[in-house]
Order: C-alpha cells, then structure tokens, then sequence
C-alpha cells in the first residue's frame, strides 16, 4: 500500500517507512543537505534540509530527511520562512566549518556570506559539524571505530577515549563521505595515517605501488569472500596484464 | 552475493567462466552471450571492442571524459586504451562481468546491474567511498574519484555508448 503526500503542490507516491527527503529527490525537487547518505540512517544533524510540513491541520517546519512520509502530508521545499532558517543554520555551520568551500558555497546560495557568531578555531578536527556521518559509516562497514568524545562544547568526534582504535582498518571511507572534508589522511609510498593510528600498505607484486592496508584487505577477504590474491595487484598492473592477455587472444 | 573461487576470472582462451565469458564476447572473439551480459541501445547490442581495429587515437578516452565529467580530464576516463606492442593497442573497459567481483565486494550494496541496459552502474548516493571495488576488480577497469570520494565505472552511457559514436576506426562498435 503506498502514501499519497503533496511536494510543492505535487502528488506523488511513496512507500511506508520512506523519508520526505528520499521522496522528495525520488521525485526530482531539490532539498539541500550535508548529513545525509542513503547507506545509514538518518539522524537530522545538519539542519539544512528543512521544509514546511502541514499535517493534521498543523504547519511546523521539520528536517525532511529523518521525517517519514504520511499519508495527507503536505510538503513545502521552498518558502521565505524556509529560507530564513536554512541561512540561519548554514550561518551557525559557518561559524562551526569556516574552512569548508561546500558549506561556505551552500551559505552564499542562502546569502549569507559571514557569520555574526564566533569561530570554533579548535586544531582538534578543525572544520567539522559534528553530523556523525563518518561514525554512521564506520558502523555500518562493521567496523564501529570512531565515536562522540567528550560533551557540550567539547564535543568532538574520534575513535573511542581519543585512543587509536584497534578496530579502525584504515579504510579512509570516513574521509570520503564527509561533508566537510575535515578527516585528515596521511599517505606515504607504504604507510597511511589516520584517527592517529599509522597502516601499513599491501604494495603491489608488480611495481610497489601501495594497493590498500593490510587490515582492509583483511576484512574483505573475510567478507566477501574472493580469492586472496585479488587485493595483491594495483589496478593500471592488473588493467595491464589483462590487456596483454586480451592481445594474445586477438593477434 | 560471492564469488566462488572455482569461478574466479581468468584469461579468455582458457576458461568457460563467466566474467571469462564477457572478456570473450565483449572481445568480439565469441558470438555467444551469456545471460545478464551487457546490452545496450534499442537494438540490444552490445559495446564490442575490436582491438584489431584502433589506432590508439585515445578518441574514446577524451569522449568518456567529457561525457562523464564537466573537465574533460583524460584521467577521469573510464576507458582506457593500452599499449601492448609495437602499434598494437587494446581499449581496456569494464566488461559488464555476470558474476563481477565489484558488486561481490562493495559493502554497501552501491552496485548493481542496470536491467535495462546490462551495465553494473555505481549508486551515487549509497557509495561510501572504501575503494574495495577499485581494489577488487581482477581487470583493474574500476576507478576511485578521490574528490568525489566515489567509485567510477562504465555505465555504457545508460545505453549508448559515446565511445562507440565516436570511434573514428570502427574499433569499438555497438552489434
């Protein structure tokens, strides 16, 4: 049985225990965001995704992305109040991430080009909003090592007690997803260094060139399940074997 | 979804195996198709590569590129054309595989084959970017977009292919 809800006036279609957010670019209307990603749940960090909500008679503003959608529901992605308050948040993010060139682009489609409030300047995790959406995707690989430490002010996010955490694999998938682009990864010709705890990398057979770490490699192998020397090669060494093989067949 | 070892990709001319069934096929070497294989365009064909016939113009590349990126960065390519010999060149592109070892790895389920078109394309939104897939291809055909923090492959341009229109040699052809 599927929901009917309105956006911008639209009746669309969703399925039960979808979000308005999923609906809502299922459908083609754009919601801006910075913590949310299909593969985890949502938790309505950010706060940028707000939109106006009519249900029962009652209209309130709600984070779209971790609002199931409901049968009746009316949806508004763009309203001056909306605004308001979109540019309100992204003014606080700026002040939280003044060094991130997608938060500050986001603040200036709001208008909001400085922020009246002050800085968090902290070294520790500089630049970061606190969305939790590297520790969501951390958890959701099964490798749950990084957490919140600490409360209020203090609040930051690392590996567990800020010690380097034995169950980090060094798989970097937290610098990927952040919307900020304040995980820090330091990479060597044979060593990646991350949450404070330094990898050593599996080098390719062929040329040297680091392929992935050692405890990556050894989740996957226990995960997914193919063969070992899958992760021994790096790619151009691999593209360049199968094209020499593909040759040999052709000529 | 695994892959059983006995199955594991090897070269064309010695295995019946499936992603060894797509090399051979996409090669343009074996009529058959296996199913799932890659299908593309309204006619059902499929991206062939005819090594015999390039000439290493890189043509492909720079299309892919453009196609699939607003820079146009050759290394952004998703095809890649090799060398192999003296004036002999091989454009290197995902073959599509049936049992590929890029879905068997992600951990987050952000590949899978686009029914329509037969190409296995990434999910955007569910990448979390680990690079697994890039790692675990034994043909070295994904790419990781380290800015976007994504996996990059061949969507066979949700059914036609540019590198194809473009190929100036008949080297690479939609049958």
């Amino acid at each position: 049985m599927s929901i009917r809800l309105t956006i911008d006036d639209v009746e669309v279609k969703a399925e039960p225990g979808e979000y308005v957010l999923a609906v809502a670019r299922r459908e083609g209307f754009a919601i801006p965001s910075l913590c949310h990603h299909e593969s985890v749940a949502p938790i309505g960090a950010c706060r940028v995704c707000l939109v106006q909500v009519t249900f029962g008679g009652k209209t309130t503003l709600s984070t779209s992305c971790n609002m199931l959608a409901e049968e009746g529901l009316q949806v508004v992605t763009d309203t001056p109040e909306v605004r308001a308050h979109r540019a309100m948040n992204l003014e606080l993010l700026l002040a939280r991430a003044p060094g991130s060139a997608r938060v500050r682009e986001m603040a200036r489609q709001y208008g909001v080009t400085r922020t009246r409030f002050p800085q968090v300047a902290e070294s520790a995790l500089a630049n970061c909003i606190l969305c939790e959406l590297c520790m969501r995707v951390c958890s959701r690989l099964g490798h749950d090592a990084l957490s919140a430490i600490g409360r209020g002010d203090k609040k930051r996010i690392g590996p567990p007690f800020g010690t380097p955490s034995e169950r980090c694999v060094g798989c970097a998938s937290c610098r990927s997803v952040c919307p900020t682009a304040c995980v820090f990864v330091r990479d060597t010709a044979t060593s990646r260094t991350i949450w404070g705890k330094t990898f050593e990398f599996v080098l390719c057979k062929n040329c040297g060139a680091p392929v992935l770490t050692r405890e990556h490699r050894q989740h996957a192998l226990a995960h997914a399940g193919l063969p070992e020397d899958y992760y021994d090669v790096c790619e151009p060494c691999k593209q360049a074997d199968a094209a020499g093989r593909f040759a040999n067949v052709v000529w | 979804m695994s892959v059983n070892p006995a199955n594991r990709p090897t070269p064309p001319d010695a295995s019946q195996t499936s992603s060894g069934d797509a090399l051979r096929v996409l090669a343009g070497i074996s009529g058959r198709v296996p199913a799932g294989a890659a299908r593309t365009g309204s006619g059902g064909g499929m991206l062939t590569v005819i090594p015999r016939n390039c000439v290493g113009c890189r043509t492909c590349e720079l299309t892919c590129s453009f196609v699939h990126s607003t820079h146009g960065r050759l290394a952004r390519s998703r095809i890649k054309v090799r060398e192999v010999g003296e004036k002999r060149f091989v454009q290197m592109t995902c073959l599509q595989c049936v049992e590929a070892a890029c879905v068997a790895v992600c951990p987050v389920e952000a590949l899978a084959r686009n029914e329509a078109t037969g190409a296995i394309e990434v999910h955007e939104g569910r990448c979390v970017g680990c690079s697994l897939c890039e790692k675990a291809c034994p043909f070295g055909h994904m790419r990781f977009d380290p800015e976007a923090g994504l996996a990059v492959k061949c969507d066979l341009c949700k059914g036609e292919p540019m590198c194809a229109r473009f190929c100036p040699n008949k080297a690479l052809e939609v049958r």
